[in-house]
């Protein structure tokens, strides 16, 4: 985090006396800025840990405020090629290394992926929605019109599962992690992940949502609900999977698991019933 | 820094010896005819007038032939954004009557309108975000003015519309709005595209994509006459 070499201003240095104290002097706030921007960053999200120092790169130093645009760009900063795998790593975690979340994403989480998996996958239900709806009244009388306010109803629901959950699930992880022992505290080593990692993860772990909702426009009863049971057993799993470390510090393991698992299931069942589902008593 | 020291040592301040030269004003470079420019206050309005109009319709010639990259760049306006999505709204708006199911078969003049608003700002936002070195009203310009071959097909899709309608006129309407999402990204693209550092330029896109396929898609669900 501070990429200014301590050790060298630490040592003793003396300065010749024909040096007008202007280098010095200008070290001597270079420090001073430094600290007091990390105290300024640190308190700005107070649930990050000290994280372990290993950036060689020295990233810019980020002392932006929080109401500037330039704060966020560290959310931002990913390649194609990171969103693609972080996307592939979402369903298909053999495909990445067995610590990919603790490395990479805990490390770097970014808000891209989150916000564009969200918005594609609101207007994706949205607009296969009524396809569904159009093939379902294909066969009536009634001309069928195009409803769309479907994006609203996609909207509330995606945008409160995305940030309430999350919240709800850091929350609950940072209360009832039991510290299994005294030499934990004295490394603190990261215990419970951040909030800004899990935002990232659940944003990622919708996107298998996307395909699955072109899918559901197909009107067969038995073909939606299979799609529902393993598009939310998968990236479920992959959920517990990538929190598998934290949540077995939790004293309710159980119950947290069930309840990821249970939300995940409960998302993906009520869009496939709300949006495409046939209603089996015809009129 | 202590090189630098030592030349400021060699150099105190005060003694910079004589400082001579020209102070030109680059502006004042230009051949008189563009002087007349600037004096505008006593030409008639209709001349005022066609010449935005002027401009307004020379960039609508660079969306649909996107050449060079700097015309829609130098010298952004809102106007063009403004004539096309007011446009768009007037047209593609619901009917009110809902006779015969809930559906509600389109949106309102104002969704359409805070849709195209929105969109292009949050698309700006995001390009801005990933770190592309372009100005704000910059992009949205470019993103307003690449919504021309959209609002061309939505004209063709609206006088469609007059017929009665089958299967094959249906997918007509359909491939001429995918027609013009394809272009309208294209051009985007192509005026967007070099703002943007190596290896974000797919994440750059990929929004600019979305924004005109939902448009795209109002254009081709727009069905009641």
């Amino acid at each position: 985090m501070a990429n200014i070499n301590t050790g060298e201003l630490l040592n003793f240095q003396d300065y010749s006396p024909e040096h007008n104290e202007r280098s010095a002097r200008i070290d001597v706030e270079a420090v001073h800025t430094n600290q007091y921007n990390n105290s300024m960053s640190n308190s700005s999200y107070t649930y990050e840990e000290p994280k372990i120092v290993e950036e060689p790169q020295s990233a810019p130093q980020t002392n932006h405020n929080f109401w500037t645009l330039e704060y966020y760009q560290k959310y931002f900063d990913v390649h194609t090629s990171e969103v693609v795998e972080r996307i592939i790593s979402s369903v298909l975690p053999q495909k990445v290394s067995r610590n990919y979340f603790d490395e990479r994403i805990k490390g770097k989480p970014d808000l891209y992926g989150p916000i564009w998996i969200s918005v594609t996958l609101i207007f994706t239900i949205a607009v296969s929605g009524n396809i569904a709806n159009y093939l379902q009244s294909i066969n009536k009388a009634v001309i069928w019109r195009y409803n769309y306010h479907l994006v609203s109803y996609a909207a509330t629901a995606i945008v409160c599962y995305v940030w309430l959950v999350p919240l709800a699930l850091w929350a609950a992880l940072k209360w009832t992690t039991v510290p299994d022992g005294q030499d934990e505290m004295e490394t603190q080593t990261p215990s419970t992940p951040t909030m800004i990692s899990l935002f990232c993860l659940y944003g990622y772990s919708l996107s298998i949502y996307i395909p699955v909702a072109i899918l559901w426009t197909i009107p067969i009863s038995w073909l939606q609900w299979l799609l529902v049971l393993m598009a939310a057993l998968v990236s479920g799993a992959v959920l517990i999977f990538w929190l598998l470390p934290a949540l077995k510090k939790s004293k309710y393991f159980l119950i947290l698991t069930s309840a990821i698992i249970g939300c995940h299931f409960l998302l993906a069942a009520g869009f496939m019933l709300y949006f495409f589902h046939v209603p089996d008593s015809q009129p | 820094m202590s090189g630098f020291d030592t030349k400021y040592d060699m150099y105190p301040a005060g003694d910079v010896g004589v400082v001579e030269g020209e102070m030109n004003v680059p502006s004042r470079g230009v051949p008189a005819g563009d002087s007349m420019e600037f004096n505008t206050l006593d030409e008639p309005i209709k001349e005022t007038f066609l010449r935005d109009l002027r401009a307004v319709g020379n960039k609508f010639y660079h969306v649909l032939i996107p050449r060079e990259k700097t015309s829609l760049l130098k010298e952004w306006d809102l106007w063009g954004p403004l004539l096309l999505c007011t446009f768009m709204a007037t047209v593609l708006q619901g009917s009110t009557e809902r006779a015969d199911n809930s559906n509600d078969g389109g949106p309102e003049f104002a969704e359409v309108f805070v849709l195209v608003w929105i969109g292009a700002a949050i698309v700006t936002i995001n390009s801005k975000l990933l770190g592309g070195n372009i100005s704000f009203f910059q992009s949205v310009c470019v993103l307003g003015y690449c919504l021309f071959p959209i609002a061309l097909s939505l004209i063709i899709c609206r006088v469609i519309l007059f017929t009665t309608q089958n299967t094959f006129l249906f997918f007509l309407r359909l491939v001429i709005s995918m027609i013009g999402f394809a272009w309208a990204t294209f051009a985007a693209t192509k005026f967007l595209g070099d703002s943007q550092p190596e290896g974000k330029k797919g994440l750059a896109v990929f929004p600019i994509c979305l924004f005109y396929f939902i448009l795209s898609w109002l254009v081709v669900s727009h069905s009641n006459v």
